[in-house]
């Protein structure tokens, strides 16, 4: 059926063309944020990426194809001691993988909001995700935004005795938000 | 027969259950603080810094009933034989002790919230963090809660010593005020 979709897509695309031809966006990271919160101790901690980037792609009005990354090693918690563990090999392991990316399979609307489903890898575990996301603002200045939540351990962050989440949350709620610039 | 509220002699049983549990507290509270310091960054320092912030708070609040307590229910009358110079210094002692009580957990809360390690009682409930997370604030306030818990334990030495000086050198009952049981006889 998607499948079916995506062929009428590109079929409208071409009869219809030039006005429905696919339009990319890079992210602009200096207007726009990405952030966690992860419980420590029964409250919750914030941190934030501050180096990420990505192309978005639409057609008309649908959002056709995402391909966004972050760097881990530009982990944010006003902490450095924290940074410094984070950006090390119990959690990101940065060295080793310098990048976190989300790259779209297919694109769902669902009522109010889209939903992007496709493979997220962090610390080289590759997994499907689901990130419901937005796009406000309308041609001239979109900005996307979603919150969506993962489990640390599924992608091995928080090894050896960060594994027991107890002290520190399985469950991380990473929010996002970013303007987007016509590429 | 126990009294409650203080008597013209002797502190009541809840102004002594408040000023031993908050001694207690206080003791264990800075073991607590000196150890997890000391950890190195890890599950164990979370763990130990968790409970010295709900420990902390615990200690706040406990100070604050204690202080109304006080308010509602006035100690004893030092000795009539205690000279006027004593009496300053006795006050000016129990002042700083109440002030540090407040001052030191409360610079650590402000800590824990600057930080944006917020505290949880024992993972019963939110602490609510008392300002916004500040990472410019960590070394000030971290500094200044060293300095009150210092200047603490400092007064706690003074006190402790004149404490001991009364029930030893005086023999004037003034340390039995506080104790539950009665000063043995012909003190």
């Amino acid at each position: 059926m998607a499948a079916a979709c995506r062929a009428l897509t590109l079929l409208l695309a071409l009869a219809c063309a030039p006005e429905a031809a696919a339009q990319c966006y890079a992210v602009d990271a200096a207007h726009g944020s990405v952030t966690f919160l992860v419980d420590q101790a029964g409250a919750p901690f914030k941190g934030a990426f501050r180096r990420f980037g990505g192309t978005l792609c639409l057609q008309g009005d649908a959002v056709t194809r995402i391909d966004v990354w972050l760097e881990p090693a530009s982990t944010d918690t006003g902490l450095p001691e924290l940074d410094a563990a984070l950006k090390g090999g119990e959690f990101f392991a940065a060295d080793q993988y310098p990048r976190v990316s989300f790259k779209s399979a297919s694109i769902d609307m669902q009522r109010d909001r889209e939903v992007a489903r496709g493979v997220l890898e962090i610390k080289g575990t590759r997994r499907e995700a689901a990130i419901p996301f937005r796009l406000q603002g309308g041609a001239a200045k979109p900005v996307v935004s979603g919150s969506f939540d993962l489990n640390r351990l599924d992608y091995g962050i928080g090894t050896g005795e960060w594994s027991n989440t107890k002290w520190l949350g399985g469950e991380v709620t990473v929010d996002f938000r970013a303007a987007l610039s016509p590429e | 027969m126990p009294r409650f509220r203080n008597s013209s002699e002797r502190y009541g049983i809840i102004a002594q259950a408040l000023h031993w549990l908050i001694a207690a507290l206080v003791l264990a509270q800075v073991a607590l603080g000196l150890y997890a310091a000391k950890l190195p960054l890890g599950l164990a320092r979370l763990e130990w810094l968790s409970r010295h912030k709900a420990l902390g708070v615990t200690v706040l609040a406990l100070v604050l009933v204690r202080l109304a307590w006080r308010l509602l229910d006035r100690p004893p009358a030092l000795p009539d034989a205690m000279p006027a110079v004593e009496r300053r210094a006795a006050l000016a002692t129990h002042r700083l002790l109440y002030a540090l009580l407040v001052l030191a957990p409360l610079a650590g809360w402000l800590l824990a919230s600057a930080s944006g390690l917020s505290a949880s009682w024992f993972g019963l409930f939110r602490v609510p963090d008392l300002i916004a997370k500040n990472p410019s604030l960590v070394a000030p306030l971290k500094l200044a809660h060293k300095i009150f818990v210092a200047l603490l334990v400092l007064a706690v030495v003074l006190h402790v010593a004149a404490a001991l000086r009364h029930a030893v050198v005086r023999r004037d009952g003034v340390l039995h005020r506080m104790l539950p049981w009665q000063p043995p006889a012909g003190r």
